[in-house]
């Protein structure tokens, strides 16, 4: 159709508003209320226009269009009822652009722009009123004009539900919670608010007065704390080579919301304390090299320890935490020049059992289906998953899915705040996944809710796995889970009735002993109900770190080469041969890491190459790593700032951080996405493909890797289901693998229509196994393990960038309220947990997130992390910890200052 | 948190939270239940307090925010403990022209209050409004649901002592 405006004509379709077409057409029409993510609200009337035919003025945002509508945007009248709303506005408050940090990008300075009005006609209402209370966000009272973008925001975009307007008339203001200053209240400052408010009501306050927005560089990346992979923009001052504020891109995956840790997390690369020149350990100090000198060390090193007891007493260590590309290089690196498989990374400390357990059951993998299609599922099945704190973002879908209707069922041993918005919240007993979910299976059968169809046609063993189950009652399962049959019952049967449901899990169900089998066993669930290979279904694992996808997918394995081709497969080998230029490819399957550990007390593995691990803080039984650690002859440790396993390194090497270099990272369903240069690396950090390379020729093999792009396309020409992703198809939004071809456009929903990558999904048959410690009377307490929202791995990132420590600067132990009655225990005493390992002196958080007689902590503080208390038990096929299960015992030491705990308050006390 | 008061009565207030909890378990599952239970609370306590707004919130499941913007923008809920008399003054333009200042004037002198306090024996609180819809009657004050036309700042003092007077009969009383 063609609308008319001001007398020309322009196309137009239906459901658009006359606004998006003028918008299109670059005809400019005042809008303070109306934004494409929060919808119109047709609340300030900045945005009218006459209309042929209608009387009086019209709102354009929320106005659809008609076939040979005529709308008038520039008239007088229409011009001066602008001019007046605009006037009104701003002398409800009191608007100074001079020291605001919106100028630029106001859009109420845009509407005065553009209409002429250089102060308001009216007096102006000057409160002062600000607050400032919280960490990240400041409060100009003055400056709002109530257009509800950030109520919405808050409310139906993230879903945190703070923001409200309080009072009425001319009273009415945005408040957060029941009117309470924003430090005190239920906010998590992902500054989604921010980011939506069209004036400098809602500002950042760590950018005050650091660059307006219009100074500043963009540079579009992505995020480099969790999975999600949301895509930002840094704006960046040059000069100062410094990122001095975030915002969230509105593209996919994120639609421009973050977390805390994404919007504010950002000044690390910054940091004084970052390493900056290679050193080596003389006399157990480590002092600064050159690089050849360490180079020419480490190549010496490597030849003298390989020479004399082959290429298996090396292993290296790749990271969920680099890129794509720098894994690829410390792959190849260990292959082609080592030629040794033992190459490992942090996926065996979380998603191995995934990476095994979906690949035995459909033969891939990876997540099933995309984040944005939990908004089309009817049902969201959540297991094992702390998402609101880990996944921040994912949480925002699941929530707003919830909010729009879809059902949520949160099974979790821990009340997680994700919880909160669940239409049922399951409590079982940790580690008792395989019979609750078997029990269910039971009872889905017992009633013909399984989709006999899809597991007749595209399942390889349907017959028995009805057998197996038949044994696994729903009572029985009842009394191990500690779930009641009824409520059993009840998710049987939602699970039943439901057309589309979308399982989401996390580590809950991988880092157990038996996490391979969890994993399996709720693919066995999705294929009995027939919930794979189409929209808003699948099996979808949250991959904890930035690009642990991505190290999975480059090889940073012991059993597969980049792209999953096998590394025992003698066809593959031969063909990485050719195309590396090498011969004598290792034939058999390299060691996991904790193996790779393990042997370094028996001599079996006598040189570490860790690249981003940080090993002693993060694997489990801290006092034994040490000693695996102390017991090698060389470890080389290249990373961006000292941690707990830099001090036993031998040589150290810098590393740049995310955005100071290009590169991919691959996000939890799969997409690959880029990263660009923003600043300059400090002092003479390198990339990584760049230590491979330099490496590499001291070995006399020129690895190919001159930038990140070479060291990709080297990937690339080898690559199966990634063949076909190059830097030019991802620069404005990421490709989604298998993309096989350069023409492919990618694949958001894997197993399509039931044809499994495997050919038939295959059942498993799984049994239960209870955790490797069990409490005692000796340990009492069940301690379990995690992340929180304030801070991400060991906290080298997140601890020195500012603000973050304020919020939550110390790691607390949760206590269930029933147990810190029965040992006299209040929020803030100091506690001291201790397990057969090791012992930690921490502060109690006594709260119901736990129940009683399961305690929880972080690892993120070296002070006091878990990993001095978690067992060193493994599941049997990946060698993944038991990180979620172990016993310790509880002693009070002191009592602390009482805190006043206030209603339900997200992931902080 | 604001710790809740002791009501004057004796009737002491955690019986009531449990009353209330009740009250609002009742109408968990039924859509649009924020409204009559902050009608209930708001009879049970005479007010709503913050422990109330914090328990509404958790169990019917609605942000802290949304139960406090309705509240606030109802003048039928207060957050305030009010007096047995709700006096309310009209201070919309006609009212304000007919002189509703000066009435209102009066009436903080003589009871010793400003707007939004309760008198220590709980017998009035003072409060104003904006147009009740009789500017035919200006100035105007309400006390409770009676509507007092044409006052002078003069006819203070007797209307207040017609109240007053009722106070031997009903004190104590709590409903
Ligand atoms: S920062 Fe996020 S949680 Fe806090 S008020 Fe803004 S939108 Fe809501
Ligand atoms: S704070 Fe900003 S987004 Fe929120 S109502 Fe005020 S002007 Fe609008
Ligand atoms: S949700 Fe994850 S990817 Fe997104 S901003 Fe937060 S940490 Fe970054
Ligand atoms: S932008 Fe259209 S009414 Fe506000
Ligand atoms: S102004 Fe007082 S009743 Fe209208």
């Amino acid at each position: 159709m063609q609308i008319n405006i001001n007398n020309k004509s322009y196309p137009a379709h239906e459901g658009e508003t006359v606004l998006d077409v003028a918008r299109k057409n670059g005809i400019y029409i005042p809008t303070l209320c109306y934004h494409a993510k929060t919808g119109q609200s047709a609340k300030c009337r900045a945005c009218i226009v006459s209309v042929e035919g209608m009387r009086g003025f019209q709102t354009s945002c929320n106005l659809k269009v008609k076939d040979g509508m005529s709308v008038l945007t520039e008239t007088k009248e229409v011009k001066d009822s602008q001019r007046m709303v605009v006037d009104l506005m701003l002398s409800s408050g009191h608007h100074n652009c001079l020291a605001c940090e919106r100028s630029g990008t106001c859009e109420l300075q845009d509407a005065c722009y553009h209409l002429g009005v250089e102060k308001t006609s009216f007096s102006d209402h000057p409160t002062g009123i600000k607050d400032e209370s919280s960490e990240f966000i400041v409060i100009d009272y003055d400056k709002c004009i109530k257009c509800g973008r950030c109520v919405a925001g808050c409310n139906h975009s993230v879903v945190n539900e703070v923001l409200g307007f309080g009072f009425r008339g001319l009273e009415t203001t945005i408040m957060c919670d029941d009117d309470i200053p924003m430090g005190d209240s239920t906010c998590v400052q992902c500054g989604e608010c921010v980011q939506l408010c069209p004036t400098g009501a809602l500002t950042d306050k760590k950018s005050r007065g650091k660059g307006r927005f219009a100074e500043l560089k963009k540079v579009d990346t992505t995020c480099p704390y969790c999975g999600v992979g949301c895509q930002l923009t840094l704006h960046v001052d040059h000069e100062k080579n410094k990122v001095v504020r975030v915002t969230g891109r509105e593209v996919w995956p994120n639609n421009g919301m973050l977390c805390v840790k994404g919007r504010y997390g950002f000044e690390f690369h910054a940091s004084p304390k970052r390493l900056q020149y290679p050193l080596i350990k003389r006399n157990g100090k480590h002092e600064r090299a050159s690089w050849d000198e360490a180079l020419d060390f480490i190549a010496e090193r490597i030849k003298a320890s390989v020479g004399e007891h082959g290429p298996d007493v090396f292993s290296a260590l790749g990271s969920g935490r680099i890129t794509n590309e720098n894994n690829y290089a410390i792959q190849k690196f260990t292959r082609a020049v080592i030629k040794t498989n033992n190459i490992d990374h942090c996926a065996r400390t979380c998603h191995a059992p995934t990476v095994a357990g979906l690949a035995h059951a459909f033969g891939s993998g990876a997540a099933t289906n995309s984040i944005d299609e939990i908004l089309e599922t009817e049902l969201i099945f959540v297991i094992g998953s702390n998402m609101t704190e880990a996944h921040p973002v994912v949480s925002y879908y699941v929530k707003r899915a919830a909010q729009n209707g879809a059902k949520l069922i949160v099974c979790d041993p821990r009340r997680v705040d994700i919880a909160h918005w669940s239409d049922l919240y399951v409590q079982l007993r940790v580690g008792t996944d395989v019979p609750f979910l078997n029990g269910l299976m039971n009872e889905i059968l017992k009633n013909g809710w399984q989709d006999e169809e899809f597991m007749k046609n595209n399942t390889e063993n349907p017959e028995e796995i009805k057998n197996w189950l038949k044994d696994f009652t729903i009572e029985q399962a009842s009394e191990i889970s500690g779930v009641p049959v009824e409520t059993m019952k009840q998710v049987a049967k939602m699970l039943g009735e439901a057309k589309k449901v979308s399982i989401l899990y996390t580590l809950g169900i991988t880092e157990h002993i038996c996490g391979t089998d969890n994993v399996k066993t709720l693919a066995n669930l999705q294929m009995i109900l027939g919930h794979l290979g189409k929209r808003g279904c699948g099996v979808n694992p949250l991959r904890g770190q930035n690009n642990v996808q991505g190290a999975c997918d480059m090889g940073a394995l012991p059993n597969v080469f980049h792209n999953y081709q096998s590394a025992t497969n003698e066809k593959a080998i031969e063909k990485m041969e050719k195309d590396w230029g090498v011969s004598g490819l290792s034939r058999k399957e390299g060691y996991k890491l904790p193996t790779m550990l393990h042997k370094a007390t028996t001599g079996g593995t006598k040189i570490l190459f860790c690249v981003g691990d940080n090993t002693v803080q993060t694997e489990p039984n801290t006092a034994k790593t040490i000693k695996e650690i102390e017991a090698l002859d060389f470890l080389v440790v290249v990373d961006i700032f000292p941690n707990m396993t830099t001090e036993y390194a031998d040589v150290i090497l810098p590393d740049v951080c995310f955005n100071e270099d290009e590169g991919t990272y691959s996000n939890l369903d799969r997409r690959v996405q880029f990263l660009r240069k923003a600043v300059d690396a400090p002092g003479e950090a390198r990339p990584t493909w760049w230590i491979m390379q330099e490496l590499g020729k001291r070995f006399d093999v020129d690895l190919k890797f001159t930038s990140a792009n070479a060291a990709w396309e080297d990937m690339r020409r080898t690559g199966t289901i990634m063949g076909g992703i190059t830097y030019d198809r991802i620069q404005h939004i990421g490709l989604q693998w298998p993309c096989p071809t350069v023409q492919h456009p990618g694949t958001p929903i894997l197993h399509l229509n039931g044809k499994f990558t495997r050919g038939k999904g295959l059942f498993s048959q799984t049994n239960y196994r209870h955790q490797a410690e069990l409490p005692d009377a000796e340990y009492p307490f069940i301690l379990s393990t995690g992340r929180r929202l304030w801070h991400y791995h060991t906290a080298t990132q997140t601890r020195n960038s500012i603000g973050l420590e304020n919020i939550f600067p110390e790691e607390l132990l949760e206590i269930s309220p029933f147990d810190a009655k029965i040992m006299n225990v209040k929020t803030g005493d100091m506690v001291k947990a201790t397990s057969r390992r090791g012992t930690i002196t921490l502060k109690a958080w006594v709260t119901d997130r736990s129940p009683a007689g399961v305690t929880w902590c972080a690892f993120h503080f070296h002070e006091a992390h878990a990993n001095i208390l978690t067992n060193d038990a493994y599941d049997d096929v990946t060698e993944t910890p038991e990180y979620k299960a172990c016993a310790i015992q509880i002693e009070k030491v002191s009592d602390g200052i009482a805190v006043v705990e206030r209603g339900f308050r997200q992931a902080r006390p | 948190m604001a710790k809740v008061q002791k009501c004057s009565c004796g009737n002491d207030e955690e019986g009531l939270i449990e009353r209330l909890e009740e009250i609002i378990t009742s109408f968990k599952e039924k859509p649009g239940a924020l409204i009559p239970v902050l009608q209930a609370t708001q009879s049970l306590f005479g007010y709503i307090p913050q422990e109330a707004i914090l328990k509404i919130s958790e169990i019917l499941n609605e942000p802290l925010s949304k139960v406090y913007g309705v509240i606030t923008f109802y003048s039928f809920f207060s957050l305030k403990p009010r007096g047995k008399y709700l006096i309310r003054v009209c201070l919309g333009t006609a009212c304000y022209v007919q002189g509703a200042n000066e009435v209102l004037t009066a009436l903080k002198q003589q009871l010793s209050l400003e707007i939004g306090e309760t008198s220590p024996d709980k017998l009035f609180t003072l409060d104003v409004g904006r147009c009740f819809g009789a500017c035919g009657l200006a100035p105007i004050i309400m006390v409770n649901d009676d509507v007092h036309q044409w006052v002078k700042p003069s006819d203070v003092k007797k209307i207040l002592g017609t109240y007053k007077k009722q106070k031997g009969v009903n004190q104590g009383e709590v409903k």
